[in-house]
């Protein structure tokens, strides 16, 4: 979802999961090793060291800055605490909508401005919309770096939008829509539709993208008071991630957003959801897809406490992996689908959220396989850690799985992973260095305590099944 | 300046009171070192040590792929993702289980011409990656149980591709441009994998796999000569096989227009595609810099347009499609139905804009600068540079396209790039394919000057 623009293609094709857009690869942290000495013969490595260096302008912006210089680029990424949770009701896809028109216009910066500023200068440029903040974002030369801060302080300061442009961005955002969602085969499947009905509150439970209606009845009203509202810059976390001398970096970053002033921040809803203890079903046409879908989701430990690292493995051995338990038996031996996806976060990961999350598993099966069948399976595996500890083996592959993610995210080079974790645990935790412990979080974990957290969180009893009813494909569409 | 400006203020408050801080000095940037070995049996093996973390990327790359399958259309997929169906070694799920304990999942993919297997791994395992990927291609065991399985996965992404507006717009677009070469089907007819056999996999397998055919590529942090040492191990006695086939494809150069009705269809799907200077050929880099001038970046003119300017589509694109002595340039966008017609229209208005007048220098050095950037982020991680050494040589490209691209990018001229639109990106020889709610584009597409007398399959 999201985009304000397009995705930055990345080097290597990674094996498409069912559905598209939705799933996200899990997972995780960052870190990027001091070129640590790596021979065959030495002991595993003592895991990521970010840099990280973190404080606070007087208005309150939260700042984080992690030089590193194995490429001649840097990230800067801008944090607002603010996601399509918490959108004002009767204007749904409103937190998404207003990400597009932060790139129409502000104080100094035309429409089109922005971007052809960064692209122009040999960058490319984004933002999104996801559960808790909507993040903007740059990888750009190195020593474009003051420009970019000067640019992302500018809208900061305030827009300076158009109605014609408000027209403008509706129309894009609702073809987004159409795009990802309507126009598809299991468009919005399970990202979008299965937390409208695993949730009870509203904040967690509505359309997030947007009804077309709320979308077409924003108004330029709307967009000024979301602006007032969220974005001040003490409910932001800016961060730059790459070849960068920091102090150099300091003062410009005061220079261009210290002289925002700091607002009134309103206190955040409660998000809370009741703990569910009965199992739901719900089932909805798709007309355009041609298989069943099935969708299960459990909800999940507190965000960083001890059961929630726990939980994490238990999803690398359960759901991660063509190595996992799940994919070994609905896919290897069962051949109900070519692959089975998912896990905490469907938009995201472990870290980057703030507030209930829940487990999601989904496959596209054929239509003589009922979907308890499957759901039977997969309790079937459940039960299995359920009833007893993983073994040292697979919790040491869990482990490995997680390390080999963790340095994925440090050793990338646009470090997208690592200014969303920096970023992430700043804004949520107000404690960016926390990336360096994920590690120590997962180690910490003992096999009784995943099996604890798979007897409390993972029950027969307490989950909720979306099943996607095929529909007619239109005849025309044979060609 | 401490002031948040109300939203409510016109564009025109945008007049520059202020400028963005200039740059300061581009910092250099060194592409990595390669370096090729080639075994006694004819494969090669590229390595780039590159990379800040212990992981290392060990990827084998046959020239193989739906290129060698004749009219069995997909019969190389299913023999590639049979390939993870267990070796004389290992059953599938030992292979997943292995992968999993050195950090990695191994992954097989059949392309148009090059067919991968690979792993990305922790470095310390290293060798036994190599082994691992050098089993799997050299001893698989084809298990005729498994067949079925993987048949009806396939079957299944067939039906689900089928129900996918782009898909069944690239299929219709491929068909129209490359007509019966195998580039001109790009998915099976329905039945047809059901008529596939374990005989006709082992066959494909036997025909198209063999050292001559590959080059593993190895990116990261790894120990040189203990890696080098289990490649040759693992790789050295392999049989040679055949040279890889040679098919370029010939490239439609009639103007062609298919409408394909999806009723109620929420958006069209528009696809047009022209032939255009492929890789190898001296016009490569001013055809690529007029791509993205013209649709390839998010300030380009076409998106501007018909995204920021009309609102027709969310994300209009137009990139280059190479394949071995063939390109296309291949302009997509899902658009309103109702602007159908319209936004094809202001797609032609750029294009025959950019073949009457130059761009400014101003505007094409921007689209250099956004190019080049490109280039160092490409380049700045090891499965980049392996990615763009993979291209270079399905491409017989020299070291020279590398070292030499961004002087090469910058020697374009502006009239360099209105010729290209001239010489390449010309309307009266496209193929255009609409998928979408044809009761409602009615006749508004065909009536389209640019696209009188198509032929109309």
């Amino acid at each position: 979802m999201t985009l304000a623009g397009r995705r930055l293609s990345s080097g290597l094709i990674v094996a498409a999961a069912i559905g598209g857009c939705a799933a996200q690869p899990l997972t995780t942290g960052a870190a990027k090793t001091q070129a640590a000495a790596i021979t065959d013969q030495s002991p595993a490595p003592a895991g990521i060291n970010i840099p990280v260096e973190y404080f606070q302008l007087g208005n309150g912006l939260k700042v984080v800055l992690s030089p590193e210089t194995s490429a001649p680029t840097v990230t800067v990424g801008i944090y607002y605490h603010i996601g399509f949770r918490i959108e004002p009701r009767g204007r749904t896809g409103f937190a998404h909508l207003f990400e597009h028109l932060m790139f129409q216009g502000s104080a100094n910066l035309g429409k089109m401005e922005f971007i052809r500023l960064v692209e122009g200068n040999g960058g490319v440029v984004n933002g999104s919309t996801r559960l808790d903040f909507t993040n903007y974002f740059q990888i750009v030369p190195a020593h474009t770096l003051e420009t970019v801060l000067w640019a992302e302080a500018d809208r900061m300061k305030g827009l300076a939008i158009t109605q014609e442009n408000l027209v403008n961005q509706q129309g894009v955002v609702k073809n987004e829509v159409r795009d990802n969602v309507l126009n598809q085969p299991y468009g919005g499947f399970p990202w979008l539709s299965m937390p409208q009905v695993a949730n009870e509150n509203w904040y967690n439970a509505h359309n997030f993208y947007g009804e077309l209606a709320d979308i077409d009845a924003a108004t330029l009203e709307d967009a000024r008071a979301f602006f007032e509202t969220y974005y001040a810059p003490n409910n932001a976390v800016l961060v730059v991630a790459g070849d960068f001398d920091p102090a150099q970096a300091r003062p410009w970053i005061e220079r261009y957003f210290a002289g925002i002033p700091a607002r009134a921040l309103p206190a955040r809803p409660d998000l809370a959801e009741p703990v569910q203890r009965r199992n739901k079903r719900h089932s909805y046409e798709d007309r355009i897809a041609p298989r069943p879908g099935l969708a299960v989701a459990w909800q999940v430990p507190e965000r960083g406490t001890p059961e929630h690292f726990a939980f994490g493995l238990l999803d690398q051995i359960l759901l991660q992996g063509e190595d996992s338990a799940l994919w070994q038996k609905l896919v290897q031996q069962r051949g109900y689908s070519g692959g089975v996806a998912g896990g905490i976060n469907l938009l995201g990961n472990l870290f980057n959220y703030d507030g209930p999350m829940l487990w999601t598993l989904y496959l596209v099966h054929d239509p003589d396989i009922a979907p308890d069948t499957i759901l039977a399976d997969v309790d079937a595996e459940i039960a299995r850690l359920r009833d007893a500890p993983p073994t040292a083996a697979e919790l040491e592959r869990a482990l490995t799985k997680i390390r080999a993610d963790l340095y994925d995210l440090a050793g990338s080079s646009t470090r997208f992973g690592l200014v969303d974790l920096l970023a992430s645990f700043a804004l949520f935790d107000d404690d960016p260095a926390r990336i360096n412990r994920i590690e120590a979080g997962f180690r910490a974990v003992t096999p009784a305590m995943i099996s604890d957290v798979a007897r409390r969180y993972l029950r027969s009893d307490n989950h909720t099944v979306l099943i996607v009813e095929p529909g007619q494909v239109p005849a025309g569409a044979r060609p | 300046m401490a002031l948040a400006l109300g939203l409510a203020a016109v564009a025109g408050a945008a007049a520059a009171s202020e400028a963005p801080p200039a740059p300061g000095a581009p910092r250099g940037f060194s592409i990595p070192a390669k370096d090729t070995v080639q075994l006694a049996n004819g494969l090669s093996v590229t390595f780039i040590d590159y990379g800040s973390v212990p992981k290392v990327t060990v990827l084998a790359v046959v020239r193989t792929g739906n290129l060698d399958e004749g009219d069995s259309t997909w019969l190389a997929d299913v023999a590639v993702e049979m390939l993870k169906e267990g070796t004389a070694a290992h059953t599938a799920s030992d292979i997943a289980r292995v992968a999993a304990d050195m950090g990695g999942t191994l992954f097989v993919g059949a392309g148009a011409e090059q067919t991968t297997v690979g792993i990305s791994v922790l470095s310390e395992h290293a060798g036994a990656a190599a082994e691992l990927v050098a089993d799997v291609l050299r001893n698989p065991r084809f298990p005729e149980a498994e067949l079925p399985r993987v048949l009806a996965n396939l079957e299944r992404s067939l039906v689900i591709a089928r129900s996918d507006p782009d898909s069944l717009a690239g299929e219709a677009l491929a068909k129209l441009v490359y007509g019966d070469h195998p580039f001109g089907r790009v998915l099976p007819a329905p039945g047809q994998l059901a008529t596939y056999d374990i005989a006709g996999v082992r066959g494909f397998y036997q025909r198209n796999f063999g050292a001559r055919r590959t080059r593993v590529y190895v990116a990261g942090r790894y120990d040189r000569a203990a890696l080098e040492r289990a490649l040759a191990r693992a790789f050295g006695d392999w049989s040679a096989g055949a040279l890889p086939s040679d098919l370029p494809p010939s490239a439609s150069e009639t103007l062609q227009l298919q409408l394909i009705d999806r009723p109620d269809s929420p958006q069209s799907s528009v696809r047009m595609a022209v032939a255009v200077p492929h890789p190898a050929h001296g016009l490569y880099f001013p055809t690529t810099l007029t791509n993205s001038l013209l649709g390839g970046a998010f300030g380009s003119r076409i998106t501007t347009n018909i995204r920021e300017d009309k609102g027709y589509s969310y994300s209009p694109d137009s990139s280059i499609s190479a394949r071995r002595g063939s390109a296309l340039w291949i302009m997509q966008a899902e658009v309103t139905v109702e602007h159908t017609a319209a936004a094809i229209s202001e797609i032609y208005r750029e294009i025959e804009r950019l073949q009457r007048e130059a761009p400014s220098a101003e505007e094409l050095d921007a689209i250099k600068r956004y190019r080049a950037g490109l280039f160092v982020i490409g380049n700045s991680s090891p499965n980049g540079v392996l990615g763009q050494l993979a291209f270079m040589d399905l491409h017989d490209l020299p070291d020279e396209f590398l070292t030499h691209w961004v002087a090469s990018m910058y020697a374009v001229t502006p009239e360099q790039i209105s010729d290209i639109a001239r010489l390449y990106i010309v309307p009266k020889q496209m193929t255009v394919v609409v998928v979408g709610d044809l009761k409602r584009i009615g006749d508004s597409v065909r009536a389209l000057p640019e696209l009188e007398g198509a032929r109309m399959p």
